[in-house]
């Protein structure tokens, strides 16, 4: 047997965005190499909604739920994709790289003994595995890597594709997960959000707005939540606002923090360390706004203005907020929404 | 409780793309200025937390890195901070390993130490960023691992509370030891190096330990390495000039409104 395999995550009722976007590149695969692709979801609780959405194309979509998965531990969903991998035998097996998956999957490999890249910005196939792209040095370097095993993994990078459309018509199969007979050495406790405050999630959002330290002090980061709110973005910042403690590490656009893939990404007070260049990469339009002409922000953005920003965003806020008046109620809130339909 | 904490030795982060190079092997990325490598910045957090553990629990820090001879600096600033002693895992056959192969040799280091109740490494290089060597070493070890854990709530000599960091959340975790812990940067703020550890750093005696020590020759790879590329970026903004930064604002906003940006 053989075949292109997607694990795909679930988040709540739904399949992700990034799920969908590794089908897309799956698909590639399955061309290339001939061979049927196949889906599958594994995790706790009802999947009959994210199965519906992750049903795009594949030959049999495999889902493996039950209570035991809810709160994630790699162990139980470990055991789960080995024997999934046993029975479907793979020659490829993709996942979105998440939080869940940067964690699992390495196990899974170290329990198969076989190749992994993570966070791919391209898969495609060689002799006994894959080749891929992922940046390295907080993407400062892009890494071309053969991934070899049977089955290669890798995890794909968010926004690096488009999402695949769903179609229906995948022969749908449920499995038990496997009963793990250890007593788990590590046990969870409690899962505590973490808090994103008002508006659209980093992740997911179609502007974000991000401060850096060149917004000089606390008391003037209410300009950037005012800019957010009048544009209705997310509101982003760089590594040094976290260290400083202005805002939780959850706002962290860049390498370490959130890989964000916004229409617009406007950058205040923020150099542009290779490790949040990397985190932009696939914004489709930046802006900077920065008082030192040399900054680094300046060689990623499409649009920049060289100023202090406590005298060019106050009026960015202002002249924006008015054409919003201009152009209707429908405006008047911000354009939120997301970027897939999921 | 005794503790290792693995060690890399990485070119400054902070380099931006325009001062690395390539070296001649071609899969090694240096500074093309000479800048000094230094500790992994994920590393240093896991020696920092595994010295205050220690300093509640009393035991051992014992370093480990798997490097040349010029990753002797790096390790002697681990003693330094307090570590109690350092290991260099080094020979030519283990120069190009990809994650596993570097774990399997981390993994004889560990066992050869013994006695070890918490590995703990960065949660990923940030030459590399590949974040999988500390799963493979788990599991070479048969210990259970969490990663990346952004705190430890709470300590007994045989069992941690820690929080670890997912994408809308963080999970308060039981872990049982011996495990391994991948450590990130939200944990603490690594300590300086105190006049008397450099004292010992100075008069430290770094054993090297070679592949015929550890009995683990270089494996066949998984993963491997074929080319690596500079990614330059070229200026392409256009710039707002207003007579002042609110005129600018203001024809910012009239832009992006333009582009149906905003």
């Amino acid at each position: 047997m053989a075949g292109i395999l997607v694990i795909g995550e679930v988040l709540g009722d739904n399949v992700t965005k990034e799920s969908l976007e590794t089908i897309s590149v799956a698909k590639g695969l399955s061309s290339a190499l001939n061979q049927p692709l196949l889906g599958a979801l594994i995790c706790g609780g009802e999947l009959s909604i994210a199965a519906e959405q992750f049903d795009c194309g594949f030959s049999s979509l495999h889902l493996i739920g039950n209570e035991g998965l809810t709160n994630y531990l790699a162990q139980p969903i470990v055991a789960a994709a080995e024997a999934l991998i046993a029975k479907l035998q793979p020659s490829v097996v993709l996942f979105p790289h998440t939080a869940k998956t940067r964690d699992w999957v390495p196990q899974l490999a170290a329990k198969l003994g076989t190749g992994l890249a993570m966070d791919c910005v391209d898969v495609a196939v060689c002799e006994g595995g894959l080749t891929v792209r992922k940046p390295m040095h907080g993407g400062g370097v892009m890494g071309q890597l053969d991934v070899l095993g049977n089955p290669a993994l890798a995890t794909v990078r968010g926004a690096v594709a488009e999402c695949a459309v769903p179609s229906r018509g995948a022969k749908i199969e449920r499995m038990e997960a496997p009963y793990l007979n250890q007593s788990p050495r590590i046990r969870h406790l409690e899962s505590i959000p973490t808090k994103s405050g008002e508006g659209p999630k980093l992740k997911d959002a179609k502007t974000i707005i991000s401060g850096g330290r060149g917004t000089g002090a606390r008391e003037n980061w209410h300009l950037i939540e005012e800019a957010a709110r009048v544009t209705g973005a997310a509101v982003g910042c760089s590594r040094a606002i976290v260290d400083m403690g202005w805002l939780n590490w959850n706002h962290q656009v860049g390498l370490s923090g959130t890989t964000v893939a916004p229409d617009l990404y406007l950058a205040v007070g923020i150099s542009g360390a290779v490790q949040h260049l990397a985190g932009i990469s696939n914004a489709k339009i930046v802006v900077a706004i920065n008082n030192d002409p040399e900054a680094e922000i300046f060689s990623r953005a499409d649009y920049g203005v060289v100023g202090d920003c406590l005298e060019v965003l106050p009026a960015f806020i202002e002249r924006v907020a008015e054409l919003r008046k201009l152009a209707g109620p429908d405006q008047a809130n911000g354009r939120q929404g997301l970027n897939c339909n999921t | 409780m005794n503790i290792v904490v693995t060690i890399k030795q990485v070119e400054d982060p902070i380099i931006p793309p325009t001062h690395l190079a390539i070296d001649p092997s071609g899969k090694r990325v240096r500074s093309s200025s000479g800048a000094p490598r230094g500790m992994n910045g994920y590393d240093a957090n896991a020696l920092e937390e595994a010295l205050r553990l220690k300093e509640k629990h009393g035991g051992k820090v014992t370093v480990i890195g798997l490097s040349d001879e010029s990753a002797r600096k790096t390790l002697k600033r681990a003693i330094a901070m307090g570590a109690d002693s350092a290991i260099l895992l080094s020979d030519p056959q283990w120069e190009f390993l990809d994650s596993a192969g570097i774990a399997a040799v981390l993994a004889a280091g560990v066992r050869k130490i013994g006695h070890v109740d918490l590995v703990m490494c960065g949660r990923q290089a940030s030459d590399t960023d590949g974040g999988q060597v500390l799963y493979w070493l788990a599991q070479m070890l048969e210990i259970p691992v969490a990663s990346p854990i952004i705190k430890i709530e709470s300590s007994e000599e045989k069992a941690l509370v820690v929080h670890r960091l997912m994408d809308d959340e963080y999970q308060r975790l039981a872990v049982e030891l011996p495990a391994l812990l991948g450590v990130s940067s939200e944990v603490n703020e690594p300590r300086l190096p105190t006049p008397k550890g450099t004292i010992n750093a100075t008069r430290a005696m770094i054993p090297v330990w070679k592949a015929v020590t550890l009995n683990v020759s270089g494996a066949v790879p998984r993963v491997n390495l074929k080319k690596l590329e500079i990614q330059l970026r070229t200026s392409k903004a256009e710039f707002i000039n207003g007579a002042s930064g609110a005129e600018s604002g203001r024809a910012l906003a009239d832009k992006l409104h333009q582009l149906g940006l905003v």
